[in-house]
């Protein structure tokens, strides 16, 4: 495919306004008569509210509000409505450490702060359930006591028959796997600024990946009409899910800001951020897998249970995505998925990069090398004999197109010398390699029942093109993707587009950026929208150059008549059009993926997903006996991007995700005592530094046949997936201990050394 | 309790009347208004508001306002020359070292008081100058290309 724009590293559009601090976040926006608003959060895992005293805190020279759940609306609310279980301020009861309880709006952050402090809340504490096995027990308190028990959501998927595939298998292998609760650690963290004005019309300004299901949820959680409702978002300092659901500072602001007339601005502190903030669902699963001798899969079984934490946000829509992916990975005839998501007295899980799909990978993929082992199988030879292919449906319903399953294992096994590593039994140190496969969506979920989305794009008489979409930036360059796409197609220059988002006043209805969504669906609809307007000014330079359409030619921001020399600016064109006869020139587009013949939210299972992508990371780890130090050595990652719109960019968002990877193989993990996260700052949570990444080799492995622009594929996601399954299954290969539960700490490493030798 | 401050701000002098609690990096932000400058964690963890005190980069965040008396400050928004970009920011844009760009600021300070103390550092030393910034976003690869294209292009300024 010939191109211009699009499958070159270009440097994004936004990078010149981050690099020089202009970029405007939504924590550096300052409105006239601003108000500080703060949260007083309940210290204890599960306590029932006897009374709320705010009468010091209200006496408090400066404080301008304080708010209670007697302030708020009679409403209740879960991102799904038929989930709902959490007010906006708890009522009788606080159900996890860091519950909003009352919330100050004062002049400074110093008074807030003080106000807060003087907010007396008489408890009756209750016993809390801190696990999933405590929650289950029979007679457990109960999180939610307008519920039978603990047990928040479940489901169960068939397909074929697995309890006789399993009993007639020439090999099967069974295991628990355990991950574990991570944040997010978006470097800007989350915050808002509500605006009720005096047309009772609330603005709200905050980082969301998501800001028209935002609006939507607001509206709902306020019983406002959402046409009073404005959501704006601006540049984001990291996304990676947590900034989906509505976070209830928003609506708390908003209250505030109606009953002071003022502007109010909440700002998680970094600790709020690692205990309010969401994290990744923990799970526990027992998976079971089955093979003939001749290397073919034939029945998977699989029982995940997360920890809902104390309310419903993406939990439910997470296992049934896990699920989903458990049956696709490999095409087995045979499966049954169930998943189960208990409440217990912990911070709540949301959204967080990879959606479930790295907690199952790890499960799955880990258990794959030790099936390979049983069957005395070369771990790569057993995945390439299982490897889905491209145009084929999976027995769960999965659609798959373009696929580069294959290729992606070819390459990672050949950069990370495969073939010699494995089999180096000479070696002196303790090293190791292994790998592991992945599936995500590359285009986002029909979860809502569908999957849509618009943009427009006009042209000036200066040649610039302005193009409206609804692509969140969360930072990992949907804009300059959009902007990419537009520019190729209408034959500018990348630099004449500029593009217009984030406000819900502007940008037409949208799902949001999640599930790698945007350059799927979204560039989808600008590709419409630049095919449209590019017709339209071909007419008008068809017109002023006196040729019929078919003989204009556009390309890089020229336009000419096939056969002759006479460059026009693309500007000259729009000029002449606009001023001689009054034609704007302007494109809209759409893009509604269709759905599947039968299709019903219920039973769609994988046909959910409307584009699959593949990949596959082969790791090299070295095991430093004495200390336990797991170091990663060297990681390739080959990852399935259809077309890549973006060299660098689409380098980026692997490279990203393989260190957030490593993050959850071997460092992060949120420490429990009571209840309470105890470490809640970067010191004592560490994420990766510099420092502490290996050699990262990043591999765009196109493939052909998918629908998205130009054929590209999301790749926001699946660089997190295979990663840690792959570390997991290097160290085995290094130490020939078989990690079941992540992280694998220092700690971890010597006790199971100690323990193998005896 | 109040009391004055005199601060050089990317060449601009600045008399203000400042609580002695705030830090460097609420004057800079609030008082100043240059908001480039990151607030990411306000423990001096993150390294998102780094700027160079005097040349040296520190984390506003741990500095007293008043400690920066009669000292110079400079931020991101004085790192370009007018329209041109410094080789540490170009070399950033070029080599895809931004993503959210929250800790940008921070890292390209960072990264520009590594090259004035060290104009050729190796890997190792480029990592350890850049240990204190941390990145959620680029997994650092782009971020350490683009330090050593910077090396590259102030080598050519120079020579």
């Amino acid at each position: 495919m010939k191109t211009c724009v699009v499958r070159r590293g270009l440097p994004r559009i936004d990078a010149v306004p981050k690099v020089c601090g202009e970029a405007l976040y939504t924590v550096d926006l300052k409105l006239p008569g601003m108000l500080i608003g703060k949260i007083l959060r309940s210290p204890h895992p599960h306590a029932r509210i006897r009374s709320i005293d705010t009468s010091a805190a209200k006496a408090l020279d400066g404080v301008l509000a304080v708010v209670t759940h007697e302030d708020m609306p009679d409403t209740i609310f879960s991102f799904m409505q038929f989930l709902a279980d959490k007010h906006i301020l708890a009522r009788e009861k606080v159900r996890y450490v860091g519950d909003e309880v009352a919330a100050v709006a004062a002049v400074d952050a110093d008074t807030a702060e003080k106000a807060i402090s003087l907010v007396k809340v008489d408890y009756e504490l209750l016993p809390p359930v801190l696990s999933i096995e405590d929650a289950m027990e029979p007679g457990a308190p109960l999180v939610h006591e307008d519920k039978e028990s603990n047990l928040g959501f479940e489901i169960e998927r068939l397909f074929g028959d697995p309890d006789k595939a399993f009993a007639e298998a020439d090999y099967v292998v069974e295991g628990t796997y355990v991950t574990h609760d991570l944040a997010h650690t978006c470097l800007e963290v989350s915050n808002c600024v509500a605006k009720w004005d005096k047309k009772a019309r609330l603005t709200v300004w905050t980082n969301t990946q998501a800001p028209h299901t935002q609006r939507q949820e607001l509206a709902r959680l306020l019983d406002i009409p959402r046409r009073d409702v404005r959501v704006i978002s601006s540049y984001m300092g990291g996304g990676f899910g947590s900034k989906l659901v509505t976070d209830m500072k928003a609506p708390i602001a908003s209250v505030l800001s109606r009953l002071t007339g003022r502007p109010v601005r909440i700002v998680n502190t970094r600790s709020e951020e690692f205990t309010t903030a969401k994290t990744r669902y923990p799970y526990t699963m027992r998976v079971k897998t089955a093979a003939n001798k001749d290397g073919r899969i034939v029945a998977r079984d699989l029982l995940v249970t997360g920890d809902n934490g104390a309310y419903h946000d993406k939990g439910p829509a997470t296992i049934n995505f896990s699920a989903m992916m458990f049956g696709t990975l490999y095409n087995v005839p045979n499966i049954r998925a169930v998943g189960r998501l208990v409440y217990t007295n912990r911070q709540m899980g949301t959204a967080f990069r990879g959606f479930g799909n790295p907690q199952m990978a790890f499960a799955t993929e880990s258990q794959l090398d030790e099936l390979a082992e049983k069957m005395g199988m070369d771990p790569l030879e057993l995945r390439m004999r299982n490897a889905n292919q491209p145009m084929q449906t999976t027995h769960c319903g999965a659609e798959v197109d373009g696929c580069a399953m294959t290729e992606c294992m070819e390459v990672a096994a050949e950069r990370i010398d495969w073939e010699k590593k494995r089999n180096d039994k000479g070696r002196t140190v303790r090293r190791g390699v292994g790998l592991a496969n992945m599936v995500h969506t590359g285009g986002g979920g029909r979860f809502y029942g569908y999957n849509s989305a618009e943009a427009f794009i006009k042209l000036s008489d200066e040649g610039t093109a302005t193009l409206i979409t609804s692509a969140l930036d969360m930072g990992q360059g949907a804009h300059t993707a959009m902007a990419q796409i537009a520019a190729e197609e209408l034959g500018l220059k990348l630099s004449d587009v500029i593009v217009l988002s984030n406000d819900t006043d502007l940008t037409p209805y949208d799902l949001g950026s999640w599930g790698s969504r945007a350059t799927f669906m979204n560039g989808n609809a600008v590709f419409d929208a630049a095919r449209d307007a590019r017709e339209a000014l071909v007419v008008a330079a068809a017109e002023m150059l006196e040729v019929e359409p078919e003989e204009i030619l556009v390309e890089e921001s020229k336009i000419w008549v096939k056969g002759s020399d006479e460059m026009h600016d693309i500007g000259e064109i729009v000029d002449h059009s606009v001023n001689e006869h009054g034609w704007t020139i302007s494109g809209t587009g759409r893009f509604v993926d269709k759905l599947p013949e039968g299709y019903t939210i219920k039973s769609a299972f994988a046909k959910n997903i409307p584009c699959f992508s593949f990949g596959t990371q082969a790791v090299e780890v070295e095991v430093d006996e004495e200390t336990g130090q797991v170091h990663v050595l060297k990681v390739v990652a080959a990852h399935e991007t259809g077309t890549t719109i973006n060299q660098l960019m689409a380098e980026g968002q692997i490279e990203g995700s393989v260190v957030q990877g490593i993050g959850f193989a071997l460092m992060e993990r949120l420490i429990h005592d009571e209840g309470r996260i105890v470490n809640d700052r970067f010191l004592d949570y560490k994420i990766p530094n510099i420092g502490d990444i290996p050699e990262i080799e990043a591999v765009c492995v196109e493939s052909e046949g998918t629908k998205g622009p130009l054929g590209a594929k999301g790749i926001g996601e699946p660089g997190l997936v295979p990663t840690a399954p792959a570390i997991a299954n290097a160290v085995y290969d290094a130490i020939g201990v078989r990690f079941h539960e992540l992280p694998i700490t220092r700690e971890d490493v010597v006790r199971a050394l100690k323990e193998k030798r005896g | 309790m109040r009391r004055e401050l005199h601060i050089t701000v990317n060449g601009d002098e600045y008399h203000l009347l400042v609580d002695t609690q705030r830090t460097l990096l609420d004057v800079i932000r609030d008082e100043i208004g240059l908001t480039g400058t990151k607030n990411g964690c306000g423990q001096g963890e993150c390294g998102a508001c780094t700027v160079l005190l005097d040349g040296e980069p520190v984390n506003s965040c741990l500095v007293l306002a008043l400690e920066a008396d009669g000292h110079e400050i400079v931020t991101i928004e004085g790192l370009a020359d007018g329209g041109v970009l410094h080789p540490v920011q170009q070399a950033f844009v070029d080599a895809g070292a931004i993503q959210c760009g929250f800790c940008t600021p921070g890292m390209v300070l960072s990264a520009k008081a590594l090259l004035d103390r060290n104009p050729d550092p190796s890997r190792e030393e480029i990592l350890d100058g850049l240990k204190g910034n941390l990145c959620r976003c680029t997994g650092y690869v782009k971020i350490i290309d683009a330090v050593e294209a910077a090396q590259c292009l102030l080598e050519e300024e120079s020579s």
